[in-house]
């Protein structure tokens, strides 16, 4: 059937339902008729568009979205200085998570990030805006955690997501970049939109870091050097002319570029490129980049004022409601988070992310039967998976449908994808036995989690909990080390060994683990009671 | 005597004229100042207690009272004050050479982030004349703009140079805030709303500028004078050999009245009074005053006297009560003033002794009239003074001569005049050798701009052997155009340049205008209309040509575009012109803008181009530094040095780009100025509406990029028909 059909026509349909490889194949056949394939004909439109369509179609392979995908690298992290305040008051930042002005669940019922922020329920990559305090931390912590932070953000994607290097034909790429004559393209419009997304998203390759310039120049072109452009194509007609006119107002391109600059690092540049777009175009895209210039530029009020604003011209959108929960969860507001959830799930009853934190919200804040709700929600929904698994069992147990717990555990168990996976689904089952009383099945659980992780820190800090209990003081001392060495930002392991040197009579670390303690922790009251004790004995002696 | 309520000494550096008070929460008045390496600091003393369980970081309460704000640029104003109404609190605004930042300090969030090309040397904050909303008015390469609090720039215009002060009062007393501008080519120009309502002319580049009250202002020059104005007139002024850093008006003493507060960079600060300039409060620092300020800042009620220094000293001064009026300064400076007085009445005696002495030798030897050294001449001695063009000669080049003469065979010493803007230093001292000293003195006088100027003469007068002479003061103005000779008609020499304009003046009135502000020889006559007259320039050999036709219509023909608007100026206010739309066509000079105007979309271009290299470079440098200290931590060492090397490659790739980048921003910026002086140029063709009109048009045109617009507008005045 396929012979008797129209090539370009077939291609389109393969495009369509989203055949990508063959769509690319068939073009690259249509294409092969022409002597070379990096410039289409003008004469012939047939190949015009079958140039559009490959490039498109290796575009869409590659695809990913720009607003939720982008891991900030450790150089960002650790050399950002975008931000204005470096103090700033606590509410008002990323940066310094504030004190829990809403009353929501505090650090001991409610785990915490090194970044100091409660876990929520879902994870996405850009949320980690927790900054460790030293670089030596910053590049230690990826090698220990199960998130491998890139180094950069832009040569991350390079290793994570871009995938396109691999995909290229054999014999060379589709568009030979450096032979690329930009200007010309700038001047057919819909040409020049297919190149820039395949030079975007496609070409981001590590060894071609100048293809940013190329990018910025092919966005700029028609218009910042339009006066140039303007002289020199007086003689052209006019139907060039409007083109030339319409691109300059063409909020699209400017989105681009305000793209091309956030990439670079150039945020104030992307800022007024996506705030002009907005002036000519309101669109939630837009809204969203440009707020993700102001997170990055450690300014979530105005991020969150102007999400506000894009939901009043577009009222009830998700993706804008979801961006102000996410930031009131990163601000540690977790009511208002929950309230913006709560709103998200009103418009679009699937939102996993909102369903999931707001669960996890639940679980956290002492209502496991709710939270069994909304994890039962999720898995109408098709979610199946070893996290959900868990967390249902624990709300299970929770709940005390103990009947239910250890069903869920063993699916997470069995559905588990790879170790850190399982190293986590056994930890929470230790935990589930030190609940039930059955210290055996405790030790072997945690122990079971080191087996798979060996350097989940929650769990060595309960097993040292459980030595202890036995009296193995030494081996739990030594565990409770390790546990704070993995994890400076818990404070549970810091106090343990605070109380269990303070027994054995150590009084001096034990003062030295309590400060730890008190300063991953501040409000927690049997640290400061810890330290009290300890500084009158000290003032005794 | 006047103490410091309190002091406080911050560990950070203060930029000069860098501080401001602002109540960023909308109670608590802190202080925020631009410190070293694009940094501003905010002191808030006030809220101590909250910082302590947010901050995990240890810190000491002087320490966690400064909190930094990163501008990465550095910092070339910055201010604070109530930019949105609705608000209720202060916002922060901190300009740099590229861009202005208007800042919510206690939200940590911006109001707005503009660029503004022509830089940011001066700010200020105020509502200005009928403009409703509060404007933020920067001022930088020879333009001002205005903006609101949501960023949108509401106030335009050009002036003639680099601003380096700007200040808002009410200038003519109709209740509305008018601007005032101080800039590098030491005008102080008054703006109402974008039309300019007066120029004073000062000797230096004007450094600050502050209302007192009413229509008065002080003023600081970067020479070390610093002075009030009252309107165009000046009250006072007193000149130092350090210069005025910061000034600021505050009533110190409780009388009602502000005083002009100085801090001057050797660290002094004194207060003075507005009418006379005398010191009624002085106060010494360890170092330069980086800038005074006033504020409430201990929270009491009181407003006091901030003043800083530039090493982190912060003194609170509270006014001196009703008790101690006239009374602030302490005893050890009364002494001082004593021991000034008490010279003052040495110098008066031996004076006096000098007097006595001489009456007693002419008591004694009545009949001897040689002997000429005690200093008597005939007491129908005169001296005359004239002006004339000078064409000059081999030795010398064109000038303008002032010849002062005796009437008689007294000779003249020496000649002390004194004039604003002429000289290096405002004065200046002739006293030929003492073998050619002789009854006639020619003084060679080359005013670098055409403005008028009053000379004050001191000739000491007295015979050869005199000792002792005689000092005759005089006044003279030097006109305008002093420095145009009078030529005879040469068609062949016309310039190709010309104004065109019609006054409804008789022809009469336009050659007592010629001969008030041209040197013309005095044989001179000039017939009646229609006539024309020429003139050739001093300073490069330039024609001048004015013709008058019986209709009233002048035609100007001058290649300078400067004396143009000159001429057109000093007619409009010769013959009270309140409106004049004028022709105007200056080929030469439209075809260099031209040249300047593809310049700078160019330097734009490659500018584009060099930040998104940089900021690639800057991207590839970070993730080296992380690589070689992750090498360093696996202890590869071998890794880690060549990724340093690496890494110091690039670092100086960079540091030649930024080079290359740095030229062509100062390019940028000469090219930009050059675009901004030719619309104030091209203003100042007109006079009245017509110039506003073509100013605003003209910027319309700059912004749509529509350069044959722009050169119509300059020619015709409009941009229809």
């Amino acid at each position: 059937m396929s012979s008797e059909m129209e090539p370009l026509l077939l291609a389109w349909s393969y495009f369509r339902r989203r055949k990508f490889q063959l769509c690319a194949d068939l073009c690259t056949q249509m294409l092969e008729k022409s002597p070379y394939d990096q410039e289409p004909d003008p004469e012939l439109p047939v190949h015009q568009a079958a140039w559009i369509l490959k490039a498109r179609a290796l575009t869409e392979m590659v695809y990913i979205d720009e607003i939720d995908v982008d891991q900030e690298g450790i150089a960002e992290m650790m050399l950002d200085e975008n931000a204005i305040a470096q103090v700033p008051r606590p509410g008002t930042s990323l940066k310094l998570p504030g004190t829990n002005q809403t009353g929501g669940p505090s650090q001991a019922v409610r785990p915490i990030t090194q970044a100091g922020r409660p876990i929520t329920g879902f994870l996405r990559p850009s949320t980690q805006s927790g900054r460790p305090g030293t670089m030596e931390q910053a590049i230690r912590t990826p090698r220990t955690a199960y998130t491998a932070r890139p180094i950069t953000s832009s040569s991350g994607r390079f290793v994570r997501l871009g995938t396109a290097s691999m995909l290229t034909s054999p014999d060379g790429p589709f568009i030979n970049l450096s032979r690329l004559n930009l200007t010309k393209y700038s001047q057919k419009p819909k040409l020049a939109k297919a190149l820039f997304e395949y030079i975007f998203h496609h070409e981001n390759d590590v060894k071609t870091i100048h293809l940013e310039d190329v990018v910025l120049h092919l966005g700029i072109y028609p218009f910042l050097l339009r006066n140039k452009n303007h002289i020199e194509k007086n003689a052209l007609d006019l139907a060039a002319l409007s083109t030339e006119h319409s691109q300059y107002k063409d909020w699209w391109w400017k989105v681009q570029i305000g793209k091309c600059y956030y990439r670079l690092g150039m945020y104030r540049e992307a800022e007024k490129q996506f705030k002009s777009a907005l002036k000519q175009q309101e669109m939630v895209d837009t809204f969203l980049y440009l707020a993700k210039v102001y997170v990055s530029l450690d300014q979530p009020v105005t991020a969150l004022n102007l999400f506000k604003q894009g939901l009043d011209k577009f009222p009830g959108e998700v993706t804008l409601l979801c961006g102000i929960a996410r930031i009131y969860e990163e601000m540690n507001n977790m009511s208002s988070a929950a309230e913006y959830y709560k709103e998200v799930l009103k418009q679009d009853n699937t939102h996993v992310e909102a369903i999931a934190c707001i669960g996890s919200n639940h679980f956290y804040s002492d209502q496991p039967e709710i939270a069994l709700r909304f994890y039962r929600r999720l898995l109408q929904m098709g979610i199946y998976n070893g996290q959900l698994f868990n967390n249902l069992g624990l709300c299970c147990f929770y709940a005390q449908q103990y009947d239910m717990t250890l069903t869920s555990f063993e699916r997470a168990l069995s559905l588990a994808e790879n170790e850190e996976e399982a190293a986590d689904v056994w930890y929470n089952l230790g935990h589930v036995a030190v609940g039930i009383g059955d210290t055996n099945l405790a030790h072997q659980c945690f122990r079971l989690a080191l087996v798979n992780n060996n350097n989940h820190a929650e769990a060595y800090n309960n097993l040292a909990v459980l030595e202890m209990r036995k009296g193995h003081v030494e081996q739990a001392r030594a565990l409770l080390q390790t546990a704070s060495s993995l994890a400076p930002h818990m404070y549970e392991p810091h106090f343990n060994f605070a109380t269990i040197s303070d027994k054995i009579g150590d009084l001096q670390r034990s003062y030295v683990a309590a400060q730890k303690s008190e300063a991953a922790f501040p409000d927690h009251v049997d640290t400061q009671h810890l330290i009290k004790q300890l500084r009158q004995h000290f003032a005794m002696l | 005597m006047l103490l410091p309520v309190f002091t406080l000494k911050l560990r950070h550096k203060i930029s000069p004229r860098m501080v401001a008070i602002g109540r960023y929460d909308g109670t608590h008045p802190c202080l925020a100042a631009a410190t070293q390496t694009g940094k501003v600091f905010i002191h808030n003393p006030h809220t101590r207690n909250q910082h302590v369980s947010a901050s995990r970081v240890f810190q000491s309460p002087l320490e966690s009272d400064v909190s930094l704000l990163s501008i990465n640029q550095a910092v070339s104003c910055l201010t604070a004050g109530v930019l949105n109404p609705e608000l209720g609190y202060d916002a922060l605004l901190v300009g740099t050479q590229t861009n202005l930042l208007a800042y919510d300090v206690y939200n940590n969030s911006d109001l707005f982030y503009r660029e503004v090309a022509d830089g940011a040397n001066a700010i200020v904050l105020g509502t200005l004349g009928d403009i409703s909303s509060p404007l933020a008015i920067i001022g930088g390469n020879c333009a001002l703009q205005g903006f609101n609090h949501e960023g949108s720039d509401l106030f335009w215009t050009v002036t003639g140079d680099n601003v380096n002060s700007l200040a808002l009062c009410d200038f003519d007393g109709d209740g509305k805030k008018e601007l005032l501008v101080g800039s590098e080519d030491f005008d102080i120009r008054v703006f109402k709303e974008d039309e300019i309502v007066a120029e004073m002319t000062e000797t230096e580049i004007v450094t600050s500028l502050c209302p007192m009250y009413g229509s008065r202002f002080g003023y600081a020059l970067s020479n070390g004078t610093v002075g009030v104005y009252d309107k165009t007139s000046r009250y006072w002024r007193i000149k130092s050999k350090n210069h005025a850093m910061s000034i600021h008006a505050f009533d110190l003493n409780s009388d009602g009245v502000n005083e002009l507060i100085t801090g001057w960079s050797n660290g002094k600060v004194d207060a003075r009074s507005d009418r006379t300039g005398e010191v009624i409060f002085k106060d010494n620092f360890s170092s330069a005053i980086a800038g005074v300020v006033e504020g409430d800042y201990r929270m009491d009620g009181h407003i006091q006297l901030i003043c800083c220094s530039v090493d982190g000293e912060i003194r609170g001064y509270l006014p001196g009560t009703a008790e101690m009026r006239g009374n602030l300064m302490d005893t050890s400076a009364e002494q001082d003033l004593i021991r000034e007085l008490s010279q003052k009445k040495q110098n008066l005696l031996l004076e006096l002794r000098n007097y006595e002495e001489n009456a007693k030798a002419e008591l004694a030897s009545p009949l001897n009239e040689a002997d000429g050294h005690r200093g008597i001449i005939p007491a129908n001695t005169r001296l005359h003074t004239t002006l004339s063009v000078s064409l000059g000669n081999e030795t010398q080049t064109a000038h303008t001569e002032l010849r002062i003469s005796t009437s008689n065979d007294t000779i003249i010493r020496a000649v002390l005049i004194f004039a604003e803007g002429i000289f290096t230093g405002e004065s200046h001292v002739v006293h030929p050798s003492i073998h050619n000293l002789s009854s006639s003195i020619c003084i060679p006088i080359v005013p670098p701009k055409d403005v008028p100027v009053d000379l004050h003469l001191k000739a000491f007068v007295g015979y050869r052997s005199s000792t002792q002479f005689h000092v005759f003061e005089s006044t003279r103005q030097l006109p305008r155009f002093s420095m145009y000779a009078l030529t005879s008609l040469d068609p062949a020499s016309e310039p190709i340049s010309y104004v065109n304009f019609t006054i409804a003046e008789r022809a009469q009135r336009v050659v007592v205008w010629l001969g008030q502000n041209f040197l013309l020889p005095e044989d001179t006559h000039i017939q009646n209309a229609p006539f024309q007259v020429c003139f050739t320039s001093l300073r490069n050999g330039g024609h001048l040509h004015i013709k008058i036709k019986l209709s009233g219509e002048i035609t100007i023909n001058t290649d300078d575009i400067d004396l143009a608007g000159d001429i057109i100026q000093s007619m409009a206010s010769f013959f009270a012109i309140e409106d004049l739309q004028v022709e105007a066509d200056f080929p030469v000079y439209f075809e260099e803008l031209r040249k300047v105007l593809v310049k700078v979309d160019e330097y734009h271009s490659v500018h584009q181009k060099l930040s998104a290299d940089m900021a690639d470079h800057s991207n590839l440098i970070r993730s080296l530094l992380v690589g070689a200290e992750d090498a360093r931590l696996m202890r590869d060492m071998k890794t880690m040095k060549s990724r340093y090397m690496e890494l110091y490659d690039l670092n100086r790739d960079l540091l030649n780009g930024y080079k290359i980048r740095c030229n062509n921003h100062t390019e940028l910026l000469g090219n930009l100025k050059a675009v901004n002086q030719a619309i104030q140029r091209a203003g100042r063709l007109r006079v009245g509406k017509p110039k506003n009109q073509v100013i605003t048009a003209c910027r319309d045109a700059i912004r749509s990029n529509n350069i044959n617009t722009l050169f119509k507008i300059m020619r015709v005045g409009t941009a229809s028909s």
